[in-house]
């Protein structure tokens, strides 16, 4: 997240004393219509801002919320830009950031943020106002095509405001056709004739006539920023008169000429302090001090305001200003042009002044203006592993052009801090050049090698072949990576636990990637350890969901409980006010389990301890693995579409962070539409990622080949078994054994649809197998989600081995769901006597064992059976079972 | 806004910007390495610009200040005068 914010930025600006009703343009941006977009767009000067400030005031006395921000050029970088936007939408309507926030903390694609944040907004009950203030210093193509995504998708009652001073790259020409544009331009921001009197002779109170009047209007165009200057310039001047003729006889730039005018006025020590603090972009009194070298900066500005002398407040207590932008343009003209050799020391002092502040990215600004490129490198080289932390790569980036490389080849730890910022943009392409050149700075370091703290310098060789890991796991070298994990480790600077917390964790993915799951365990375990000791338990909190990831794909469900537990434990002892960022991801793992052992009461508790938790202690992945958690436990519910829908919601706000994705959501959408029947779209999946039964299989894409397999069984093709054979080995020499309960499940269905009755031997042992790996860590939905054909090989098995309790157990399971014949996706729904029938044509008993099973007649069965074809809309026992498969009937609940 | 033609793909070249009122000859700082002239009611801007983006990044610069902007000029190089004669003609 580009943090910290600078609050005064999400705050309406005062309306300032001795502002002209403008009653005709008021009208227009608060009037009936509803428009998407109100645009206000003109040139520096026109009182844009001001317009906006006044009504946002009466918006906000009739309730409305108004949601503001006033753009710079750092939001010209859309995390800042949206960050902004969504937490000034949250400070007016409280829960839409909720959200969208958390996508904002790692990179994902906009798209995601912003149709979240559609959807939060859609959600609002009651409208709302978004300002965009000054939006031609962030316009820019990194920035307009989702601006103008939010607005083609913008719910009726919320408005987006802009005001700029160019015209924004959105497409004005068809919200124009269609109505849904109010615009507001230079030609209507003029002061008319009657405002201009307005102003000079109500608000101003001077007392002129007519002519006088009307010759200052022509004179300034109605341009108010010219109109002021000129009331400052006759405040309190004799001949009024005379200076009126003066100016309308002149036909300098009408800025120019009354800058003058009132600098003219100005005692010489207000005109100096005026020039030297025409550096800074903000200004407060200890600040203008800094750079004056005087010690009444705060008395000064506060002076200023109340003369109206062009400086804006910022915030609510007076402490932050700026000058108007058209006043300091002027002002730093007339420095340049006096004192041109004192601009560097001015900036020098005001970079020294951020620098002690703690705020490192004015201060780069000012130590850059300064020319000072080593100042400006001492501060990056101090800062820039908190910058990265606070995740504002993008700032540092752009600093990376300022300091030339002859700079950075002397500073061995700013090089490194660099190729961090390099690393973290996903821009590898120069990184190990430079790599090599840090190298070979420390093996022969020359004599003007700067290093600020030489405690830096021993953290340097870790952090080094960390990179080098990154850049081999980038490369899909795990071997390479691992190689140089380790070094990095062997090298670590002693105490530096974020470095082999670091370089464990990138071994570890290396080796989770490639399917070696138990040193994947214990690089990320090593890596947790790493982490706690550094006191960074959000992060310790992330590498536990991969670590009971690991454990869920090994089949082993109590020790995947085990690490969310453990995990909330510690989550829990480092508390301070509240629970932990991260809180909310373990809780989702222990509804996971909990589905997994078909214990769907405490699954949805789970879920509901996450919804009181919220969002915001969720990580980046939360919004994508709560979705696909609801999404499961729907699905044992009974409403497929419900978590059809989840899924496709999960896959848009999908955060990979750099971990292999072995569990695509859009492979678990196909597996959803396979259970509702949905085989085309299924396939078309299937199609589209180029899965075939004969293909090569890795561990990566096992999920994804297992799906095809179902996918295959439901088609009754004969490929299914080859594959799963195939699968199950690879799953055996993995050490897989969650993907290997699951594939001889398959299997035993596979082989079941292709034998039938004739081999339920040969269905039975890969089932029996599966339980027995499943038995001691208690799963059940894996069984219980197949429904039917499961049921039926169950039954099958309980009857070969009735001393054994788990079958006869996952058995009880199917019968004893509440839920009654409702909500069978049927006209007209089978009653439970029907479903009994149902189930058991699902099995291999012919119609008089059917009967005998449910004592009853065959005649009955007879007629039972015929309704159910009729129902079902099937002439047949096997298209009855196919259907009512495909309808979730058998393994659905009831009773 | 007419340009004359251009053999150079960034866009780099001498230019002549007219501007609608006359600015103050100090302004030709912050304009650097531009030559400020000024006449009856206008100001010409004229100077070699690297590239297309500082062409556009000088236009920002005008636009803020607020003069409207007349036309925009590509010269050919010869036909400029001396990048070294006087810097600012006094519009006085």
């Amino acid at each position: 997240m580009p943090s910290p914010l600078v609050r005064t930025k999400l705050f309406i600006p005062p309306v300032r004393r001795g502002v002209v009703p403008r009653p005709r343009l008021a009208d227009r941006l608060g009037g009936d219509e509803q428009p998407r977009l109100t645009l206000i767009s003109g040139p520096a000067g026109f009182g844009k801002t001001t317009l906006l400030a006044a009504w946002a005031e009466a918006e906000a006395r009739s309730g409305r919320p108004v949601a503001w921000v006033s753009l710079e050029e750092s939001e010209q970088q859309p995390a800042a830009f949206w960050t902004y936007v969504v937490t000034a939408l949250d400070a007016v309507a409280p829960g839409v950031g909720a959200g969208v926030l958390p996508l904002l903390q790692a990179p994902p694609p906009m798209e995601a943020v912003i149709a979240t944040l559609v959807n939060e907004l859609g959600a609002l009950p009651d409208g709302v106002d978004l300002v965009l203030d000054d939006y031609h210093l962030a316009d820019g193509p990194a920035i307009a095509g989702d601006v103008a995504f939010l607005l083609e998708h913008l719910p009726p009652q919320v408005r987006l405001v802009i005001s700029t001073r160019a015209d924004p790259a959105l497409p004005l020409a068809r919200l124009r056709a269609r109505g849904e544009l109010v615009e507001v331009r230079a030609a209507d921001l003029r002061f008319t004739l009657d405002e201009v009197t307005a102003y000079l002779n109500d608000v101003v109170g001077l007392d002129l006539d007519t002519p006088e009047i009307a010759t200052l209007e022509h004179r300034t165009e109605g341009w108010i920023a010219a109109l002021q200057l000129a009331a400052l310039s006759l405040e309190g001047r004799e001949d009024a008169a005379g200076f009126i003729a003066g100016f309308a006889g002149d036909d300098r730039y009408v800025v120019d000429y009354l800058v003058e005018e009132v600098l003219g006025l100005q005692p010489e020590s207000v005109r100096t302090f005026l020039l030297d603090t025409s550096v800074l972009d903000r200004l407060t009194g200890s600040l203008c001090d800094a750079v004056t070298g005087g010690s009444d900066g705060k008395a000064v500005l506060e002076s200023l305001e109340r003369s109206n002398l062009f400086v804006v407040s910022l915030d609510d207590s007076r402490h932050w200003y700026r000058y108007h932008h058209l006043f300091a343009d002027v002002l730093r003209a007339h420095l340049l042009e006096e004192r041109p050799g004192e601009v560097a020391r001015l900036h020098r002092r005001a970079a020294a002044w951020y620098d002690a502040a703690g705020e490192p990215v004015p201060a780069v600004r000012h130590a850059l203006a300064a020319g000072d490129v080593e100042r400006a490198a001492d501060v990056i080289e101090r800062s820039v592993i908190g910058l990265l932390r606070e995740r504002q790569e993008a700032t540092v980036r752009g600093w990376l052009d300022d300091i030339p490389y002859d700079v950075v080849r002397r500073r061995p730890v700013l090089a490194v801090g660099f190729i961090g910022t390099l690393m973290s943009s996903g821009d590898f392409e120069t990184v190990p050049g430079r790599l090599d050149d840090v190298e070979r700075l420390l093996a022969d370091p020359p004599a003007d090698l700067v290093v600020l703290e030489e405690a830096e310098l021993a953290r340097l060789p870790g952090a080094m072949e960390t990179y080098r890991a990154a850049l081999a796991l980038v490369a899909g070298d795990p071997a390479g990576t691992v190689i140089h994990a380790n070094r990095a480790i062997a090298s670590a600077a002693p105490g530096d636990d974020l470095t082999i917390a670091a370089a464990s964790a990138l071994s570890g993915l290396a080796s989770w990637g490639a399917g070696d799951l138990e040193a994947a365990h214990r690089g990320y375990s090593v890596a947790v350890e790493g982490l706690e000791r550094a006191g960074n338990i959000a992060d310790v909190l992330g590498c536990s969901i991969t670590l009971a990831d690991l454990r869920l794909t090994q089949g082993r469900l109590g020790d995947a409980l085990r690490t969310y537990a453990d995990a909330l434990r510690l989550a829990a002892a480092y508390e301070v006010d509240g629970p932990l960022r991260g809180t909310a991801d373990m809780v989702v793992g222990l509804s996971q389990v909990a589905c997994e052992r078909d214990d769907l009461a405490a699954a949805a508790a789970h879920l509901q301890r996450v919804d009181e938790l919220g969002e915001h202690l969720g990580l980046p992945q939360f919004p994508y693995r709560w979705r696909v958690a609801r999404a499961r436990l729907r699905e044992a519910e009974g409403d497929l579409a419900g978590a059809v829908a989840l899924l496709e919601e999960a896959e848009r706000v999908y955060v990979g962070d750099y971990s292999p994705n072995v569990r695509p959501v859009a492979a678990q959408r196909a597996r959803a539409l396979v259970a509702q029947g949905r085989l085309d779209e299924a396939l078309g999946w299937a199609r589209a990622q180029h899965l075939a039964p004969d293909d090569d299989l890795a561990y990566v894409r096992e999920y994804e080949h297992v799906t095809l397999a179902r996918i295959l069984i439901r088609q009754r093709e004969a490929s299914a078994l080859g594959l799963l054979d195939r699968l199950r080995v690879a799953a055996e020499e993995g050490g897989r054994t969650g993907s290997l309960i699951e594939i001889l499940t398959l299997q035993a269905l596979a082989h079941h649809a292709e034998h039938g009755p004739r081999d339920i031997a040969g269905a039975l042992a890969p089932l029996e197998q599966a339980l027995r790996f499943a038995e001691p860590e208690g799963y059940v939905r894996i069984f219980v989600g197949e429904g039917a054909p499961v049921a039926a090989l169950l039954e099958a098995l309980v009857r070969r081995s009735p001393t054994w309790p788990y079958p006869r157990r996952l058995l009880d399971t199917f019968h004893h769901h509440p839920a009654g014949p409702v909500g069978q996706g049927l006209v007209d729904p089978l009653s439970a006597r029907e479903l009994d029938v149902l189930r058991l044509l699902a099995t291999d008993l012919d119609g008089p064992a059917i009967a005998r099973e449910l004592v009853v007649s065959l005649n009955t069965v007879r007629t039972h059976t015929k309704n159910i074809y009729a129902k079902l809309g099937v002439n047949s026992r096997r298209a009855a079972v196919s259907r009512a498969g495909e309808l979730q009937l058998l393994s659905r609940p009831h009773r | 806004m007419n340009t004359a033609p251009t053999t150079n793909p960034d866009g780099s070249g001498w230019y002549e910007i007219r501007l609608h009122g006359r600015l103050d000859p100090r302004w030709s700082a912050r304009f650097e390495g531009m030559t400020l002239t000024t006449g009856d009611g206008f100001t010409l801007l004229t100077g070699r610009v690297v590239d297309q983006a500082a062409l556009h990044g000088l236009l920002h610069q005008l636009r803020d200040i607020g003069l409207p902007l007349v036309s925009l000029t590509q010269v050919e190089t010869d036909q400029r005068p001396p990048h070294t004669t006087d810097t600012s003609s006094s519009g006085a």
